[in-house]
């Protein structure tokens, strides 16, 4: 299964895959506290990371539509 | 005497001999003349040059806690981005770049506002001819708009100054209000140089349109002489803090659509300022110790990206993700220190940016500014996003463009390893890094907590754009313009003025036919009165035309006259 994730996903794709689980499984290994109470919940910073990055990615496309014009728009 | 010299001021003066020397020698010349700057670092703290011009002291050469650890940073980016265009034999740009750096760290050891507007002035009138060393008309025209809006912030500082002076006696460029006139136009001048958000237009307009080497001199002093103006003048000011979490913000999302990586730089530039200003805005000695640590790690981090990318367009003539992809088999060292670009920039542990940004990060939350806080994390999370993987990723990797550049030369490679050196380096030694800083505060990056919510941010960050990706989601890149503040002053004034223009021409030409119309009918009028009528036997001309017409203007006036007396 670990070979089929590999092919169908890409080395470096499943190596970041894996830091991620040991980063998720390293939360367990002690307290980890947060400059605000709310961060101290169980992977809060993996899950901020990531939805962040959805959201970037989602206002981006959205954000296309309004502010890209042609390349030559100014010339 | 030369000892008591502001450090830059031998830069700024010897740039003037390197047209006349050859190519290898100016180089040499040039580095020489960063270390003899460098010398005058070694004096201390204090004043040490004030010179007295028309009844006033020019305080020339002051340094301090805050001032130091700038000189520093600008000496070795002037180091290092001679290095990088040394491949270059025309000397034009070697003339701009020591110049702007002998006025930049000239500007940060100004004890008065009036020194500082020289420099500041100074920077301006040397750095336009990096942008002119585009070389093509794109370049040409930015170089106009760039200078505009630089001198326009000098003049801004120049009648700050000026009512400063004339309200207190004295001009120290030293802790400054808001609240008065004065304060407002340095504060505004300082702000357009930080590119604040709608003054930033300049900075994403201008920078991308520089030379290869250009823009690395350009992203390394300009703006961070700004930050460093605002942490002396204006440290603790609440509302520095919301404009720069503004500034974190917004260029993320422009950043992601911005198809010109150099230009996605200019972006994630603007945004590192913001960690800068929010920090300023802080004011308290962890912030600003903070603002100053981001300041030097970005500068050595950005300029390292840049100097990748402007390797990449050296090599292969564009630095449109659209157009490239694939660079890695060719330029494998390059791409290697963009990846240690990105990573220090994307604040990854034993990497520059996360011992810089930690300082902040923690001193918004000693302050308690929770929506800040998260505000600038999911920033973090951008400049992962946008500098951290777009860069390296769209440049080296994503897909195969066809392009089989050769590898950077020597000397940009020389130059990139060490920036690259540096980044881990002041990752690695953090409490080393940190005595440089302005206050002396025991902070410790390196702790569990930290580590792992940092890892556990950056990573997972790294992991949705790797889905997204992966799962074809993310679309491609496309060939654009991306529309950002400078469009106010390129498309909306001058298309406003346009039909301002074309407005008043009409109306003109309606005045116009409305005033012949009635000089045809008086001459018609007058014609049937003296000649059909037989007044005059002769026809009325011209002349009569013209006194008949005064004469009735001349009544009409006396008769307003006669009337407005009651």
């Amino acid at each position: 299964m670990t070979i089929k994730l590999i092919k169908n996903f890409g080395k470096i794709n499943s190596i970041v895959l894996l830091i991620c689980v040991i980063l998720l499984i390293l939360e367990f290994a002690g307290h980890r506290h947060g400059e605000f109470k709310i961060e101290e919940f169980l992977f809060f910073p993996a899950l901020f990371g990531y939805i962040s990055c959805i959201i970037i990615f989602k206002v981006g496309v959205a954000l296309r539509s309004i502010f890209m014009r042609d390349e030559d728009y100014y010339d | 005497m030369i000892n008591t010299f502001p450090p830059g001021l031998i830069m700024f003066l010897g740039a003037f001999l390197i047209p006349f020397l050859p190519h290898l020698t100016r180089q040499i010349y040039m580095i020489f003349l960063v270390f003899l700057s460098a010398l005058s670092l070694m004096n201390g703290f204090g004043t040490h040059l004030t010179i007295n011009l028309l009844d006033y002291n020019f305080i020339i050469h002051h340094s301090d806690n805050l001032s130091f650890p700038f000189a520093i940073v600008f000496h070795i980016a002037a180091f290092i981005t001679i290095i990088y265009g040394s491949h270059k034999i025309d000397w034009k740009e070697n003339v701009a770049i020591t110049s702007y750096a002998g006025a930049a760290i000239a500007a940060l050891h100004a004890g008065d506002l009036f020194t500082l507007f020289v420099w500041w002035e100074a920077t301006a009138f040397t750095s336009v001819f990096l942008i002119l060393g585009g070389n093509n008309s794109r370049s040409f025209r930015a170089a106009f708009r760039y200078i505009v809006i630089q001198v326009g912030s000098g003049m801004l500082l120049l009648a700050g100054a000026i009512i400063f002076l004339y309200s207190n006696d004295h001009a120290n460029f030293g802790k400054m209000s808001i609240d008065e006139t004065s304060g407002l136009l340095i504060f505004l001048a300082f702000g357009i140089k930080a590119a604040f958000p709608f003054l930033n237009g300049w900075l994403q307009d201008t920078y991308p349109e520089a030379s290869e080497v250009g823009t690395v001199a350009l992203s390394s002093f300009t703006t961070k002489l700004a930050i460093y103006a605002l942490a002396r003048s204006f440290a603790g000011v609440d509302i520095l803090i919301y404009i720069g979490a503004l500034m974190t913000f917004f260029p993320i999302f422009f950043a992601v659509i911005e198809n010109d990586l150099r230009r996605v730089l200019t972006y994630s530039l603007n945004n590192q300022l913001g960690f800068m200003v929010v920090a300023v805005g802080i004011g308290t000695e962890l912030a600003l110790n903070g603002a100053v640590a981001h300041a030097f790690a970005h500068i050595i981090y950005k300029g390292l990206l840049f100097m990748s990318m402007g390797a990449v367009l050296y090599r292969v003539g564009t630095c449109k993700a659209s157009e490239l992809g694939g660079l890695f088999n060719y330029m494998p060292i390059t791409a290697v220190c963009s990846i240690i670009g990105a990573v220090s920039i994307s604040a990854f542990p034993i990497f520059s940016g996360f011992v810089a940004k930690s300082l902040i990060m923690s001193s918004l939350g000693y302050e308690g500014l929770t929506f800040i806080y998260f505000m600038l994390l999911f920033a973090s999370a951008g400049v992962l996003h946008h500098s951290g993987i777009k860069i390296p990723f769209f440049a080296f990797f994503a897909h195969n463009s066809g392009l089989k550049p050769k590898e950077a030369p020597i000397n940009m490679i020389v130059a990139m390893i060490i920036s690259s050196i540096l980044c881990v380096a002041i990752g690695v030694f953090p409490s080393l890094f940190y005595q440089i800083l302005p206050y002396d505060v025991s902070y410790q990056p390196y702790d569990f907590s930290h580590v792992l919510s940092q890892m556990q941010l950056l990573t997972f960050a790294a992991f949705a754009f790797i889905c997204l990706w992966h799962f074809k989601i993310y679309p491609p890149e496309l060939n654009s313009t991306v529309l950002n503040s400078d469009w106010f002053y390129r498309k909306m004034i001058p298309g406003v003025l346009e039909n301002v223009i074309i407005g008043f021409k009409n109306l003109n030409s309606q005045f116009n036919i409305f005033f012949t119309k009635i000089f045809q009918n008086t001459q018609k009028f007058i014609d049937n009165l003296m000649y059909k009528n037989r007044v005059f036997d002769r026809e009325a001309g011209f002349d009569t035309l013209i006194v008949v017409q005064v004469f009735g203007v001349v009544l009409l006036i006396l008769i307003i006259l006669q009337f407005s007396k009651f």
